[in-house]
């Protein structure tokens, strides 16, 4: 599933999600999401740069360069107070949305 | 907020390492495009493959760069600098529209500015005193004034935490030893209390003030603090000057301090005495009748008292001691206010009234150039038609070209403001070394300060919206396709576009501002054509300030006004003289009365109200009041004869009946005068020229119990006044050396009661010209501009075979719609206007004047005529072939 299929602003739901357990650089957010969904979403460098740099700049995350697993330096992100915040709030919200939509689909 | 504060942090960041988070991305985007490949290799691809295949899945990097600068809000920011750059340049690009809006809006912004300073300086500003938040003016019982007696309770009384007293009425005679020889001058002092300096704060720059236990009025402290002003320009600065001696009224003051320059004293609107005594036996309370109220009062709260419980306390104190002194009438707080907030009381109305107008004035002139400003803008908005067109076809978005617009706006408020404040500056400089002809020394120090700074913001910000806003939502609010194909928008031909209705506007604005301007330039030739009643062009006024005090006291004043008339009379050129206690039409005309009267011991008294004139023999001679029956005053109408009074003619119609005036017996209940009248003189003006018939009461000086402060001998001339001023000086100086004596001619003494329509006439003449010359200017712009849209269809039209007539019909149509309904629009509301403003007029002058309002119809429809002709005849000589290929 290409992310401009995904419902709009899942996208940075899923980056704070896969950022909740611990401080990861992009290409391991994108294959953290792309495990976690058993391979189904797959997420374009096009999309999550952008959407990385946005969430920044809302102080959701922050960011800082340190060494990867593999010895070259990586920029790591990771969640703030506001985006810990941001995320418990968005993952009710889904919970409930989705709830409804499951319901609808299965009584309408 | 932290999360504001984080991401506000990473914006700014981001603008200003621009270049690093650029590069820092491209970093980024490495690793992942890195790690990508790593995992394809290990997942069996070739090495190149992995990494074909790792660059596939990102789409363009650049894209990708821009996406994610856009994400780190940098664009909006750097949009708005670029928009900045970008706009001044277009500006400069077009210097005929940067120099019209400049020079428009600030024309109309350095008005605004300077009429802001000047209301600033007047009722604005607060004195300086220690903490003017604490210190208040009070007015108690009868007015302004209050007895030494009252001043004492109230300070004593506890209410408030102290009360000083000021008054800063009347002169004083100064003996000007500088320069070799000596002569009197008449300065204006301050008469404070003792505890003055303690209870204001006023600051003093070199030396000390003066305490109020030495300068108690019962020590007879002669002490005195001098102004700045003073020092400096009457005593050269005087590096010594603490602890010398000036001599006034012939008694030597010790000089113990000099106030800081420019200081605003206590008593508001600009006034600056040039010393400040502490009141003493001559000055004081002794040298005058008991029951005279001599000081103003200025008090300070007590620490944490609030304003309304000291005004309360001292309502009540006040009541008290009104009741003690058997007042029962009056008591109580009239005004109570801090000193740094508006003033109140009538002069404050008056002033504040003159400048709300001033005020409302100079708003409309900026708001007329505004709407000039914006007629360009629109036009050229419209130039930009295709332009625009095109940006908003590729993707430009509305808001960013409205920002754009609107910043074009910003720049030209900017400059403009920056020129009208450079204009207002001009202005202040010439303000401030200005010497109003009034009698008492007023210092306007304008300065350009926080508030002023502030003023202009605002007027920016006014200037913005008014004149950008609207021409940047028109010029965006467009069908592209038309726009595009250079086709005409339909709202050109549509009658009531924007510009036209600005235009509309506009011309409704100046019209309210030449009828007032018209009639008040129409006022001004009426005062100075009006006859006063009394010889002006001819005569010349002495007047002679006594030396007030004990070392004076007793003085036989008449007897020295006699000598004086006596030496004036010998001189030669001079045809007639006598002396008076006022001259009218200045600030020393007679007094106002409102007083019972019992005419010819009649039962009942009646009110009546007159002006009373104090003068001696041969006054009306003199001053060419032509006598209608009875006879003049003689030197036996002397105390001890018979009282008598010489009445005018209306005041002879209004109260003595139609009877023959001369002979009838008048008392005044008050103040128990009791005379007959011995004469009728012709109707004069007394306090000004706009009054319409004031009742007069002459009485001899001889029989009056005023006390004559200042006299006056007045001369009639066979020939032009100036050249007597000098040998009757110097006749009247060598009389005695301690009075202060001016010499002028009667015209230059009656300047003052010129000033109201003077200063009337002329600022309101300058913004009317102003307003009208801005709007002829719009009018001729607009139809100008329509006239260039529609040449194809004039050629066209013309080539058809329509008459010339025909043609110029159609381009003055428009203008002539907008002309009309603005011209109808502000007459009707100039009408509403001008009735307020009638108080400002000289008689027989209407607030709804025709010739005002006619004259101002024509001046319209002459210019509209004029501005729309220009471009129509120009449009008419254009050859249909040459207009029909410009499209």
């Amino acid at each position: 599933m290409r992310p401009s299929d995904l419902i709009q602003g899942t996208l940075d739901l899923l980056i704070l999600k896969a950022l909740a357990a611990e401080a990861r650089h992009g290409w391991a957010i994108a294959k953290r999401i792309q495990v976690a969904s058993g391979d189904v979403l797959q997420i374009k460098q096009g999309s999550l740069y952008p959407a990385l740099h946005r969430l920044e700049a809302q102080g959701l995350i922050k960011s800082e360069w340190r060494e990867n697993e593999t010895g070259r330096d990586a920029k790591f992100y990771a969640l703030t107070k506001a985006g810990r915040a941001a995320l418990e709030a968005e993952l009710t919200q889904w919970e409930r949305l989705s709830a409804a939509i499951r319901l609808t689909l299965r009584n309408a | 907020m932290a999360r504001l504060v984080d991401a506000l942090r990473f914006r700014v960041r981001s603008l200003v390492q621009r270049g690093r988070a650029d590069v820092d991305l491209d970093r980024e985007l490495r690793e992942h495009v890195e790690r990508q490949t790593e995992e394809n290799v290990a997942r069996g691809m070739t090495p190149g493959e992995a990494r074909r295949a790792a660059l596939a899945t990102f789409g363009g990097v650049q894209n990708v760069r821009e996406e994610a600068r856009d994400a780190r809000g940098v664009a909006v920011i750097e949009n708005l600098l670029r928009d900045f750059r970008y706009t001044l340049r277009a500006l400069l690009r077009e210097p005929m529209l940067l120099v019209a809006a400049t020079l428009s809006i600030a024309l109309g912004v350095g008005g605004n500015i300077a009429i802001f300073s000047l209301a600033r300086a007047v009722v604005f500003a607060p004195p300086d005193a220690r903490d003017p938040a604490t210190l208040v003016n009070a007015r108690v019982s009868h007015g302004s004034h209050v007895t030494y007696q009252r001043w004492r309770d109230l300070d004593a009384g506890g209410a408030l935490e102290r009360f000083a007293g000021y008054s800063i009425e009347g002169e004083v005679n100064w003996l000007d030893g500088g320069g070799g020889g000596t002569a009197a001058v008449s300065i204006v002092p301050m008469l404070v209390t003792a505890n003055f300096f303690e209870v204001t704060g006023t600051p003093v720059a070199r030396g000390r003030p003066f305490s109020a236990t030495e300068a108690r009025a019962e020590l007879d402290p002669h002490l005195a603090v001098i102004t700045d002003e003073f020092w400096r320009l009457r005593l050269g600065g005087d590096s010594a000057i603490i602890g010398r001696a000036l001599v006034i009224n012939g008694e030597p003051y010790t000089v113990v301090g000099v106030l800081p320059p420019h200081l605003r004293s206590v008593a508001g609107f600009g006034i600056a005495p040039a010393v400040y005594l502490p009141l003493n036996r001559s000055l004081g309370p002794e040298s005058r009748p008991r029951n005279a109220s001599i000081v103003q009062l200025v008090g300070r709260l007590k620490p944490g008292q609030t304003l309304s419980e000291a005004r309360t306390a001292l309502d009540a104190l006040d009541r008290r001691l009104a009741r003690q002194a058997g007042d029962t009438l009056y008591g109580g707080v009239q005004e109570f206010a801090p000193v740094n907030t508006f003033r109140t009381g009538k002069e404050a109305r008056m002033i504040g009234l003159f400048l709300a107008v001033l005020g409302f004035v100079s708003l409309s002139v900026l708001l007329i150039a505004c709407a000039n400003v914006a007629g360009l803008l629109i036009a050229r908005g419209t130039r930009r038609r295709q332009e625009i067109a095109v940006r908003l076809a590729i993707g430009g978005s509305r808001p960013r070209l409205i920002q754009q617009l609107m910043i074009e706006g910003l720049w030209l408020a900017l400059i403009g403001t920056a020129a009208g404040v450079g204009l207002s500056l001009v202005f202040m400089r010439v303000v401030n070394s200005l010497s109003l002809p009034i009698p008492f020394p007023i210092v306007l120090n304008l300065t350009a300060d926080r508030a002023v700074f502030l003023c202009a913001i605002g007027l920016v910000a006014l200037t913005l919206v008014t004149c950008a806003l609207l021409p940047a939502l028109q010029a965006t609010r467009m069908s592209l396709v038309p726009a595009l194909k250079r086709e005409e928008p339909f709202y050109v031909v549509r009658r009531f576009s924007a510009r036209g209705v600005l235009l509309t506007g506009q011309v409704m604005i100046s019209t309210i501002l030449l009828v007032t301007a018209i009639l008040f330039v129409r006022n001004l030739i009426r005062t100075q054509v009006t006859s006063p009643g009394f010889e002006v062009s001819h005569a010349l006024v002495a007047q002679i300030g006594f030396v007030q005090g004990a070392s004076d006291r007793g003085a036989d004043r008449p007897a020295f006004l006699e000598t004086a008339v006596g030496r004036v009379r010998s001189l030669p050129g001079v045809a007639d003289v006598a002396y008076a206690a006022s001259v009218p039409l200045t600030v020393y005309a007679g007094s106002s009365n409102g007083l019972s009267a019992r005419i010819d011991g009649a039962a009942q008294t009646r009110h009546v109200e007159f002006s009373r004139e104090i003068v001696g023999p041969r006054y009306f001679s003199t001053m060419g009041i032509r006598l209608l029956g009875g006879r003049e005053f003689s030197e036996t109408d002397a105390p001890g004869s018979p009282a008598v009074a010489i009445v005018n003619e209306v005041f002879a119609r209004r109260f003595l009946g139609g009877k023959n005036p001369i002979g009838q017996r008048v008392q005044f209940v008050e103040d128990s005068s009791d005379f007959r009248v011995v004469g009728v003189v012709a109707n004069s003006k007394m306090r000004t020229l706009g009054e319409d018939e004031r009742a007069a009461v002459y009485v001899p000086l001889r029989q009056s119990t005023k006390d004559v402060r200042v006299g006056f001998v007045i001369a009639r001339t066979q020939t032009d006044p100036t050249a007597l001023v000098a040998p009757v000086r110097q006749a009247l100086g060598a009389l005695d050396k301690s009075v202060a004596i001016t010499v002028e001619p009667m015209a230059s003494a009656l300047q003052f009661a010129l000033l109201p329509s003077r200063i009337g006439a002329s600022v309101l003449g300058t913004l009317g010209m102003l307003g009208l010359l801005l709007a002829a200017f719009g009018l001729y712009a607009l139809v100008s501009y329509s006239v260039s849209r529609r040449i194809g269809e004039i050629a066209i039209r013309s080539a058809l075979g329509a008459s010339r007539g025909a043609v110029l019909r159609l381009v003055m149509r428009d203008a002539t719609l907008h002309v009309g309904v603005g011209l109808a629009l502000g007459l009707g509301v100039a009408a509403l206007i001008t009735s307020p403003l009638s108080a400002f007029l000289v008689a027989g002058l209407s607030a709804t004047d025709p010739m005002s309002f006619g004259g101002t119809a024509l001046v319209f429809v002459l210019v509209s005529l004029l501005a729309s002709w220009l471009p129509a005849r120009s449009a008419m000589r254009v050859s249909p072939v040459v207009a029909m290929r410009l499209d």
